[in-house]
């Protein structure tokens, strides 16, 4: 470790203090716990200087050295300087024993002047009501103050930042200034958001967030001068602005501007630290409570070290679904095809007796997508122990290929690199992933590095948000991604740009890779294969073999099963090849669905294969042949639509016996035998463990109102009822206790340590500060392997059987290009355009269609899109859609299911066919 | 083709031998802005029509302005080895007449030349000598010392007149210091407003070893009242890029831009070609003259807005972006274009600099008062006899300048003087005898900024006039800063209601408030600078101040007749 670089001495206040390298006055007042007011200014974002309310006296002391004649001699004094200014703490950086006053007459004078001006367009009826002292944080009245200033017009009242500062200030307000009310429109149109004008104070906060932070620019300023006001980039709908909905404008937002719909007027009781469980990002997000124990306000936390205070779409607006009225309170037994409400007793006695009757290897266990590591833990603990069973999984494990190929080439099924490092990265290559819909904040340290000069490089079909930020984006034909990590492969070879020292020092089988990759992949044809120019292949190899350090993000969305391990094995040869799997920055980032796959594989509740055990993926086929004749399903958040859980819910109805846990009456619950309700995240205590391997608090929000159970709860009880010992736990903690004396990785964790936030495993003991980058310490002689086999050339062909082409669908934030024709359809906007379908010219004409005809889209289940054919694919065989970003937000708002997120449609690839609608119906479909 | 400077400037010579001595008369046609307001265009035309008509041989040429904007438009004629002779408002039809008698007859039209400009000893009689002008005697035409005399749109002509031989002395007699130390002991100071020394910022970026370092020149010139640096730009381009040239060489950059607010053509073009120029003639470019100094230059513009003037701002809207000012520090010598190095000066602090070197700056230095060496280029306007452009050295008082350079007031009497811009200030007659140079108008509580001189009469409302000048402060603020957006709002608010007569007891305090709040607050100098209009016509006016300070008052100026238009820019 260098040297941390020296702090700085000062003084604020009175009170000497110091501050980091780099810091603002502001920042380290902060730290010190100084308390200056300020408005603009945000932390984790570049400092603005608009408020002015953060302005200090400062001192500086000048000494110079001066020559002073005394009589006939010359001497050399010391002349003191004093240097007095006005700055504003939030950008003025810190100098070596300056003097710092926030507090002096003339600058609260000066902020009063200000706030007065701010006061005198800002509604304020809330601070000169003269009921204020009586008022609580969720009082409404409507008589004291004038009707265009009540506190029914701010959604934020007693959790307004403006409100506090001025009344920190203890500003008088009695200004004779005019006080103006804007009268502006509230837009209320948009999926998700309110926007006030009325209430904005023109910060930029959430402008700058846009920009800076996320880089959409879906806000702008616009205007100058007084009528300075903040809009959205095309000056219309959120929807059609590039916005992608991560809500971090409302969270920056210090007024009651911009604020969620959802719960808009609700106050918050608490406030409690959790973790998201959408994705596998695991954003640590600050759960807002009211007194009636409801999540109302989902905020990111700006501590979280995984998301720093960012959030997305699924995040910030899909964790209201605990607080439906929908769901299951009270265990449930079929009798006679009926449901009837049993007590818990009951209903484990039942399981416990039926579950005797099964063979251990007919029953399968699969513990909840958004479980707990203590919930995966106890289920596994259950199935192996109790049942005695190998088929155990968590619910979304649908890419578990991805994971046994990790472990078989690093040792550990993880993600190796903390992500928030990808945004030092030089380059960034993207695999057969969409990060921007489905491991959101992942995107943002891409997009923050795209924006410090890296390269993205994409290897997709599909076209995905992050190819708006590549120039190297490599949209090969479906299947033969792996073929092009070969190509690049051999490309970074013959050039000779492997890093040697790597290679030669921590690998093995370099010289096998070499010869395999000399003898079968010749770049022309690989290219070739891959329907790309060999110049673009040769350029995204040398982009990333030349940029140190270069990180690898890779999923397998487009990738048939088979091909995925295959997938993973080219991904980690080409990090071993330029030495990016150890390099801070560079590193290997798995995407896959489910938010604690990874705290599943650690707890060992995945299916084995040595011991061959059937998991998740495997299920449908498994129930199907009758090797599965009883499950426990754990289906909090389980998408049946999920690739990999296809036909689950077609098959669930041949098992003989089922058991759910769910938290919603769902298609899985439609055929259970038993159904039993299950605590979602707001009543679980417990940790999870994101993609970066950190382990976080889940905490619980709320106490369970009827008879919901956690997951290990369930498991422990009924492993209780069925007479087992060893699930006495009382506590979440007592799980862990298990867990860390089971799990070597963790064994220096403990709940407790883990209050003060999340730590990456392998964590030794109670002293190790948990490990950042997987491989960077390994034991002495310790070398990779390189896997020297290269997979069939041939693309996985997809069964034909009367659907010829593949549609690739895409989905992009704007589209300049196009009009998205944002519609109103009763109150909301929505994107109205109409989908144009590229597809080649020679499969056209085999189809019989035209440019510009009206085509259906089909698939074996049944229509998928229509819309206006374009013959400008350049690939054969492939028909492409791209649809725009915002349309799945408005979807997302208006699902009829409680629990909308696992319901987001992700981009599959799939087998089609083309049909023209038939002129009639094309010439309706021009006239509208 | 790149030459060497000797063959440019023998072909110069040459050029200009044949224009002045040659066979042919010159005719020329003052084509700058003012000169085209006055319709010089139809006198140019004129012009060609009858030389074409009356089959004289005639060398016709569109040159800049002299300043004598109140002549406009103005033709002159040089007859081969004669005395160049001025004809002022100029009118299209007599064109032919004068050129009937000067040209084929030899003898000016004496009773409509106001001044001539003798060859030699050669001299018409019964017209006045240019020099001995009152408005013209008082002057030192340094930057302007080509204004009106050559064409603005051919190099040689500038090299002719002792042009880019500054560059070449520098370029191959003198180090980048050595450059850096004559404009330093020149005392330059910045024309731009601040004036800050020059010399002394050069020396903050020559030090920066950063591979790319950018020389920034301010033309946004958005001054009401101001008309200077584009005067220089649309008469004398090249003076400019020499300047500029010699600033990339003493602070070792490698870029310029020279920065022009949007739509104004002349300048724009005139500059644009004057870049094209170098770069054919290798004065630009890649290694300047043979030398290993390389120095690209640019034209870069915005949208108009005011507050683009502003240094940082200017940057972002090279940038492209929103031009809202920085916040300082990071200074743009740590952290400017792009975020590399950079300098910013005005263009009349470069239009300088080619003859600091050429002369040495001593030779600068001792013209001009002892804090503000040099030249002021100020421009009349308003209640004034004669508006225009003059180049005066520092320390003439602002009376010898309204008087003698001016001509006095039209109307009875000089109520008040608007100085510096519409954040500048406000001046009474008890303050005409300040000397011109940059301390002594800020003592007297304006500021000499870009060198604006508004002349007011006694018909001029003080309050009507200063709500003119917040409600432009107003208008052009980029509304990122909180008092200087909220607050000038505000401001303009108070004085649309003195104007009503609607104003209240208490107002002006109320003002001095919100003022207050904007000087110390501000982020930039516009708002920081907001309330000196206000504050300077205190000094000098406050009763009728204090009279508007109450309801009952008769409305006022504009607003007297309903023909006032309010700003539409106050709120959303």
């Amino acid at each position: 470790m260098p040297d941390p670089a020296p702090l700085t001495p000062f003084t604020i206040d009175g009170k000497p203090i110091t501050a980091k390298p780099g810091q603002t006055i502001i920042q380290a007042a902060m730290d010190a716990g100084v308390y200056i007011p300020y408005l603009c200014y945000y932390p984790k974002m570049k400092p603005y200087g608009a408020c002015r309310m953060c302005l200090v006296e400062t001192e500086v002391k000048i000494v110079r050295k001066v020559k002073v004649k005394k009589g006939d001699l010359e001497v050399e004094e010391e002349q003191v300087t004093v240097q007095k200014a006005t700055v504003a703490s939030c950008t003025a950086p810190v100098q070596k024993d300056v003097v710092v006053r926030t507090n002096t007459e003339p600058i609260i004078d000066l902020r009063k002047g200000v706030l007065d001006l701010l006061m005198a367009e800002h509604p304020h009826g809330c601070l000169t009501c003269h009921r204020i002292e009586l008022c609580g944080p969720q009082d409404i009245c409507q008589r004291h103050v004038s009707v265009t200033d009540r506190c029914t017009i701010c959604p934020k009242n007693e959790r307004c930042e403006l409100k506090d500062t001025m009344r920190s200030l203890e500003l008088d307000l009695r200004t004779p200034l005019n006080y103006h009310r804007r009268n502006l429109p509230v837009h209320t149109d948009d999926p998700f958001y309110d926007r006030d004008y009325n209430l904005c104070i023109v910060c930029a906060r959430c402008v700058r967030v846009c920009e800076e932070v996320r880089f959409d620019t879906a806000l702008t300023l616009t205007n100058r001068s007084g009528v300075s006001l903040v809009g959205t980039t095309h000056g219309s709908s959120l929807l059609e602005s590039g916005c992608e909905f991560c809500g971090a404008c409302i969270d920056v937002c210090p007024v009651g501007a911009l604020v969620e719909r959802d719960y808009k007027w609700e106050k918050a009781a608490r406030r409690v630290k959790t973790v998201c469980t959408n994705c596998p990002v695991g954003c640590q997000m600050i759960a807002e409570v009211n007194r009636y124990d409801k999540v109302i306000r989902f905020v990111a936390d700006l501590q979280g070290e995984a998301n720093n205070g960012q959030a997305c779409f699924k995040g910030k607006f899909a964790y209201a679904y605990p607080n439906s009225k929908k769901r299951l309170k009270y265990p449930y037994v079929r009798e006679n095809g009926v449901l009837k409400r049993v007590t818990w007793e009951d209903a484990l006695r039942r399981v416990a007796d039926k579950l005797k009757v099964f063979a251990p290897n007919q029953v399968a266990v699969i513990s909840s997508p958004r479980g707990t590591n203590e919930d995966h833990f106890a289920a596994q603990q259950f199935a192996r122990t109790v049942l005695k069973t190998q088929n155990v999984d968590s619910g979304l494990n649908t890419v578990p290929e991805i994971f046994e190929r990790l472990r078989g080439r690093l040792g550990n099924a993880a993600g190796t690199h903390p992500a928030a490092h990808l945004e030092r990265s030089k380059c960034i290559m993207v695999v057969s992933g969409n990060p921007t819909e489905e491991q959101n904040v992942l995107a943002v340290y891409m997009k923050k590095a795209a924006r410090a000069g890296a390269d993205i490089i994409v290897i997709d079909p599909r076209e995905t948000e992050l190819t708006r930020y590549t120039s190297t984006w490599l949209r090969v034909k479906p299947g033969t991604e792996t073929l092009a990590l070969w190509g690049i492969a051999r490309v970074i070879v013959d050039e000779a740009l492997e890093d040697k020292e790597f290679t030669s020092n921590r690998t093995s089988g370099i010289d096998g890779l070499k010869r395999t990759l000399l003898a079968e992949f010749d770049p022309a044809v690989v290219a070739n294969e891959c329907g790309i120019g060999e110049d673009l292949l040769r350029k995204a190899a040398r982009i990333y073999a030349k940029s140190a350090p270069a990180g690898l993000v890779f999923g397998v969305g487009t990738m048939p099963r088979e091909g995925r391990a295959a997938l993973t094995d080219a991904v980690v040869n080409l990090a071993f090849l330029t030495g990016n799997a150890v390099k801070d920055g560079g590193g290997i980032f798995p995407l896959y669905p489910g938010a604690n796959t990874q705290g599943a594989y650690d707890m060992a509740c995945t299916p084995d294969p040595a011991q061959r055990g059937t998991g998740v993926a495997d299920l449908a086929a498994a129930i199907a042949d009758s090797r599965i004749r009883a499950a426990i399903i754990m289906a909090d958040g389980l998408n049946a639509e999920a690739e990999g859980l296809n036909g689950l819910q077609k098959e669930l109805a041949h098992l003989d016996y089922l058991v759910v846990s769910a938290v919603f009456d769902t298609e899985i619950t439609a055929t259970a035998d038993v159904v039993l309700p299950a605590a979602p995240y707001p009543e679980q205590q417990g940790t999870v463990t994101n993609l970066e391997r950190r382990v976080q608090m889940v905490r619980r929000v709320a106490l369970p109102k009827n008879e919901e159970r956690t997951g290990w709860e369930t498991v422990a009880a009924l492993a209780r009822t069925m007479g087992v010992t060893g699930f006495g736990y009382k506590t979440a903690a007592d799980v862990f206790a298990e867990i860390r004396r089971v799990v070597p990785q963790y064994a220096g964790l403990s709940h407790e340590r883990l209050q003060n936030g999340g730590i990456q495993w392998p964590c030794a003991d109670e002293n190790s500060p948990g490990t950042a980058v997987l491989l960077a310490t390994t034991q002495e002689g310790q070398k990779w392997a390189f896997v020297d086999h290269a997979p069939s050339l041939t693309r996985t062909a997809m069964a034909d059987s009367g659907y010829p082409l593949t549609l690739v669908t895409g989905r992009v934030l704007i589209q300049p290009e196009r009009d998205p024709k944002v519609a109103k359809r009763g109150d909301m906007n929505y994107i109205g355009r109409e989908e144009v379908i590229s597809i080649h010219v020679r499969d056209a004409a085999a189809a019989g269609i035209h440019d510009g005809d009206m085509i259906e889209v089909a698939s074996e289940s049944g229509p998928i899109v229509s819309g206006r054919a374009r013959l400008d694919s350049t690939l054969q065989g492939i028909v492409s859609v791209t649809a725009l970003f915002g349309g799945v937000v408005s979807a997302m708002q208006d699902s009829i299911q409680a629990d909308a997120s696992p319901y987001v449609p992700e981009l599959p690839l799939r087998r089609v066919k083309l049909a023209k609608i038939p002129a009639r119906a094309n010439e309706l479909a021009g006239a509208r | 083709m790149p030459a060497t400077f000797e063959q440019i400037a023998e072909q110069a010579k040459a050029r200009w031998q044949a224009l002045t001595a040659g066979k042919r008369p010159w005719i020329r046609v003052g084509y700058a802005i003012s000169g085209q307001a006055a319709g010089a265009d139809g006198v140019f035309d004129a012009a060609i029509a009858a030389c074409n008509q009356q089959g004289i041989e005639a060398e016709v040429t569109k040159v800049g302005s002299l300043g004598l904007n109140y002549l406009e438009p103005i033709l002159d004629v040089t007859l081969p080895n004669g005395p160049r002779v001025f004809y002022a408002n100029v009118n299209p039809d007599e064109v032919a007449g004068i050129l009937t008698q000067h040209v084929r007859g030899g003898k000016p039209v004496t009773a409509r030349a106001f001044a001539q400009q003798p060859a030699g000893a050669t001299a018409f009689d019964g017209i006045p000598k240019l020099a001995d002008l009152p408005e013209w005697k008082m002057q030192v035409r340094l930057a302007m010392r080509n204004c009106g005399n050559i064409d603005p749109h051919d190099i040689y002509q500038y090299v002719a007149s002792g042009g880019y031989s500054a560059l070449n002395k520098a370029l191959t007699s003198m180090t980048s210091d050595q450059v850096l130390n004559e404009v330093k002991g020149s005392a330059l100071r910045g024309r731009g407003g601040a004036a800050f020394p020059t010399g002394v910022k050069w020396s903050f970026l020559a030090p920066s070893k950063a591979p790319l370092k950018y020389v920034l020149v301010n033309c946004e010139e958005g001054d009401p009242g101001a008309f200077n640096d584009k005067g220089i730009l649309e008469s004398d381009p090249h003076t400019l890029i020499e300047g500029l040239l010699l600033a990339g060489y003493a602070t070792n950059s490698n870029y310029g831009y020279v920065f022009i607010r949007h739509g104004h053509d002349l300048p724009v073009n005139a500059t644009r070609r004057a870049i094209q120029q170098c770069y054919e003639l290798g004065l630009a470019g890649k290694n300047i003259l043979g030398t290993n100094f390389s120095f690209d230059i640019e034209v870069a513009f915005t949208g108009d807005s005011y507050v683009a003037g502003e240094e940082t701002a200017l940057m972002e809207a090279i940038e492209g972006k929103r031009s809202a000012p920085r916040f300082k520090p990071p200074f743009p010598a740590a952290f400017g274009l792009w975020g590399r190095p950079s300098n910013i000066n005005n263009v009349k602090t470069i239009a300088y600099v080619p003859q600091i070197v050429q002369n040495g700056g001593a030779w600068f230095k001792s013209i001009g008062t002892q804090s503000s060496s040099g030249t002021a280029i100020v421009c009349l306007t308003g209640h004034i006899k004669r508006p225009g452009m003059y180049e005066i050295p520092m320390g003439l008082t602002i009376r010898q300048v309204l008087e003698d350079i001016g001509g006095g007031v039209v109307g009875q009497k000089i109520k008040l003087l608007q100085t510096g811009g519409p954040l500048g200030g406000v001046l009474g007659p008890e303050a005409f005898d300040t000397p011109i140079d940059f301390d002594a108008m800020s003592k007297a509580g304006a500021i000499l900024g870009s060198g604006g001189i508004i002349v007011g009469n006694e018909t001029v409302e003080v309050v009507d006039l200063i709500r003119n000048l917040v409600a432009f402060c107003q208008f052009e603020s980029c509304g990122k800063c909180f008092p200087c957006r909220l607050g000038n709002t505000h401001m303009v608010e108070v004085l649309d209601r003195m104007c009503r007569g609607t104003g209240r007891t208490g107002d002006l305090d109320l003002m001095a408030r919100i003022g207050s709040a904007m000087k110390v607050g501000s982020l930039c100098g516009h708002g920081q600078l907001g309330y000196n209009p206000i504050s300077s016509a205190l000094k000098f006016f406050g009763e009728e101040f204090k009279s508007r300070g109450q309801t009952g008052q008769k409305p006022l100026g504009s607003f007297h007749d309903g023909s006032m238009i309010l700003p539409t820019r106050t709120r959303p």
